[in-house]
């Protein structure tokens, strides 16, 4: 005889995910793999010499490039001869500072770093995050794609997300050769939701920072480090190719962090029999040394490997963590769909969603779950009011508020507006008024009247030839009639240079003024210290539409 | 992929042809008198009138109406070397040492072309080039006064020769 509660039970969502127990042998455990290298540094006239168990004969070229680069060498010594259990606790006292931290943290190694924060309890991490993360102010980006690679709609989807809060933006491709025109719909459509967006396109490294280089873009994040060398050759690269990169992208006056996670070793099958959460760290050592602001990290593509060992989303925040005990810009991914569970992906979100990081998301999904060519996002566009509605339950600012039907359509609207006569301007094919109607009420690419795809193709491949650039987009804009938006593109392409949104964990006002790690650094220190919402923003954000007002009774 | 090659060929012939029209090699960054810090940030607003493009144009002069009246251009349309040092002296000033030195990386890499530099991006990818052809480049930077950049690239040799992760014949 069948147990009915058991029946009812094996047909709940969140079993339909898929789990494993641990096996350490292969990688798969989520932290303190008993065979993770136990910590250990050893320096000799100003340079490492053995760490984490090996020396510098045994290093492989991801632990040479750690040695060499990432780690502070004044002080090394000391730090690591501080308990482990000391520095974790050092991290939850508000009587020792960010700074403080810091001071040691910087002068750890990987496995080091992993020990540390394995000492901490998930509310430990959270309270960890809160106090080091590098901007005092949350913020919160979103992936801006759809199945057909749709301009029109890209713009308008865009738009809507400026006006709904987000602060960056991310594209990619259905079909690689759409992507200038991805970039482009994506860049104006911001700027018309929102002054001051960024925006960035998901391509192959080289071509992604060649659309950077000619203003298509103002920054990039794909740029993926792994943590085992064989991993890294993999994927055709080294830390010092990646290095190199890094530097490509700021002698350009881009911003760009790197991307990576835990889970990628073993599903890639080469994670040396390490934790994954061990291999994280060293996987951010390579970003650190390599000398890049920030990092899009938490598991983010591979979210389903840690996901279904056990405490494997409690290592994807402390993932997060030690991104942000390394100084970097934390970008904490919760993009990727793992769940079939609705209490699951909430609760996922919780540690990044709760404490603040400089981007919660990475992206949440600013189109429905099927025009996400990121996979699928834990948070989609049919999400918008819970997360509006988590923001009001909980006091917490998670970058988004309530917007209003009538000013997400004009907004919509005007950008597909602004594409149309900028694609009109530039000799592009044409964007019909049709178009423009429909990418105005869409929700998704099924409500989208299809585009001549070759016509499309054969256009780009066209310009790409003429050498337009960022400049002929803020001409193009004018001479279309629409120089407020024309501005704004002309003001993103002078901060390039300037420069000033290089540094740690960047993001622009509606002003173009620019607020990072440098003049907005998170000082929290306990209680009513670090961000405080205004009073002007929390006003924003339990401002619903639907909620009763009690004189109305 | 076979989209994603043709898309990249396309990208080097045009960058290809970029090149050639491209204006001479900007001059390595000055040495500054006094330090920048993060008091002078964000530069933009607070020391417009001591940056400049690489083409020699103040930052405070750059204006909207001088895009469309076609006076400005996309080569006026970025950083330059002094530039990216001011912003390393700022990165230090707020103990990121190892961002400024990236930073200060970048300030050589600007004298070198997209499609040079693209290719040496791609040269730095394992399996890709021989000692020689690896030292090579970091000599080739090195004309460019990039030192710190040809450093990493010599780094990059010995270690790819030890971890065999140079061109095979």
């Amino acid at each position: 005889m069948k147990s009915k509660r058991f029946e009812v039970l094996a047909a709940r969502p969140v079993n339909q995910d898929g789990y494993v127990k641990e096996w350490p042998e292969v990688g798969l455990i989520a932290m303190d793999s008993p065979f993770d290298p136990k910590p250990s540094i050893k320096v000799e006239n100003g340079r490492i010499v053995e760490m984490d168990g090996k020396t510098r004969d045994e290093f492989d070229m991801l632990d040479t490039f750690i040695a060499d680069h990432a780690i502070r060498i004044d002080g090394a010594e000391a730090a690591m001869a501080i308990d482990s259990l000391d520095i974790a606790r050092k991290i939850v006292d508000i009587n020792v500072s960010r700074d403080e931290i810091l001071a040691i943290t910087l002068c750890l190694t990987p496995a080091k770093l992993t020990e540390v924060v394995g000492k901490l309890n998930i509310v430990e991490i959270m309270m960890g995050m809160t106090k080091m993360r590098a901007r005092m102010q949350p913020a919160n980006q979103c992936h801006v794609t759809n199945v057909r690679d749709n301009p029109v709609q890209i713009a308008a989807d865009a738009a809507e997300a400026g006006v709904r809060g987000f602060a960056e933006m991310e594209t990619t491709v259905a079909v690689a050769r759409y992507a200038p025109f991805n970039a482009m719909a994506l860049f104006v459509g911001a700027q018309v939701g929102r002054p001051g967006v960024m925006t960035q396109c998901a391509l192959e490294e080289a071509t992604e920072l060649m659309l950077g280089m000619r203003g298509f873009t103002t920054y990039a994040e794909t740029i993926s480090v792994y943590g085992t060398e064989p991993v890294f050759m993999d994927g055709d690269d080294t830390p010092y190719s990646k290095a190199f990169l890094a530097s490509c992208y700021a002698s350009r006056g881009l911003k760009m962090r790197f991307t990576s996670g835990t889970g990628s070793e073993v599903q890639m099958g080469y994670a040396e029999g390490k934790s994954m959460l061990y291999l994280e760290a060293r996987c951010l050592a390579v970003t650190k040394g390599a000398g890049v602001q920030g990092t899009q990290n938490g598991s983010v593509s591979c979210i389903g490997v840690p996901a279904g060992v056990p405490g494997g989303i409690r290592a994807v925040a402390a993932e997060n963590l030690i991104s942000m005990l390394l100084d970097l810009e934390s970008t904490t991914s919760n993009d990727q769909t793992f769940t079939h569970s609705d209490l699951r992906r909430v609760a996922r979100s919780v540690p990044q969603f709760f404490s603040g990081t400089d981007y919660i998301c990475s992206g949440y999904s600013a189109t429905p779950n099927y025009d996400n060519m990121f996979a699928g996002s834990n948070w989609d566009a049919e999400d918008y009011d819970d997360w509006n509605i988590i923001q009001r339950d909980m006091k917490v600012d998670g970058g988004l508020q309530p917007v209003r039907e009538e000013e997400v359509l004009k907004a919509r609207n005007k950008a597909a507006r602004a594409l149309q006569g900028m694609f009109r301007e530039l000799g592009l094919p044409e964007i019909t008024d049709a178009e423009v109607e429909a990418a105005t009420y869409a929700n998704g690419s099924n409500d989208m009247p299809p585009r001549n795809v070759n016509e499309d193709l054969k256009a780009i491949e066209e310009m790409m030839a003429r050498k337009v650039t960022g400049v002929d987009f803020v001409r193009a804009l004018d001479k279309a009639g629409f120089p407020d938006v024309a501005h704004s593109v002309y003001n993103m392409l002078r901060q390039k240079v300037a420069g000033d949104y290089l540094h740690t964990a960047s993001i622009f006002d509606e002003s173009f003024h620019v607020l990072s790690a440098v003049n907005m650094p998170n000082q929290y220190h306990g209680p009513m210290t670090g961000y405080q919402m205004s009073e002007e923003r929390w006003n924003k954000l339990k401002d619903i539409p639907n909620a009763i007002r009690p004189e109305d009774i | 992929m076979d989209q994603e090659l043709l898309m990249k060929q396309i990208v080097e012939q045009v960058m290809a042809a970029m090149n050639k029209s491209a204006a001479a090699p900007a001059a390595a960054p000055k040495a500054c008198g006094t330090k920048v810090t993060a008091a002078d940030y964000p530069l933009a607003e607070n020391m417009a009138d001591k940056i400049a493009t690489p083409t020699g144009k103040p930052f405070a002069s750059l204006s909207y109406e001088k895009v469309i009246s076609g006076e400005l251009s996309a080569e006026d349309m970025r950083i330059a070397p002094e530039t990216l040092e001011m912003q390393a002296q700022v990165a230090e000033s707020v103990g990121r040492e190892a961002f400024a030195g990236n930073l200060r990386r970048a300030a050589e890499l600007i004298a070198v072309p997209d499609d040079r530099l693209l290719e040496i991006y791609n040269a730095l990818r394992p399996y890709r080039s021989t000692k020689q052809e690896l030292l090579d480049i970091a000599a080739e930077l090195d004309g460019y006064k990039a030192t710190v950049a040809a450093g990493l690239v010599r780094e990059a040799a010995e270690v790819y020769e030890k971890r065999d992760r140079l061109k095979k014949f």
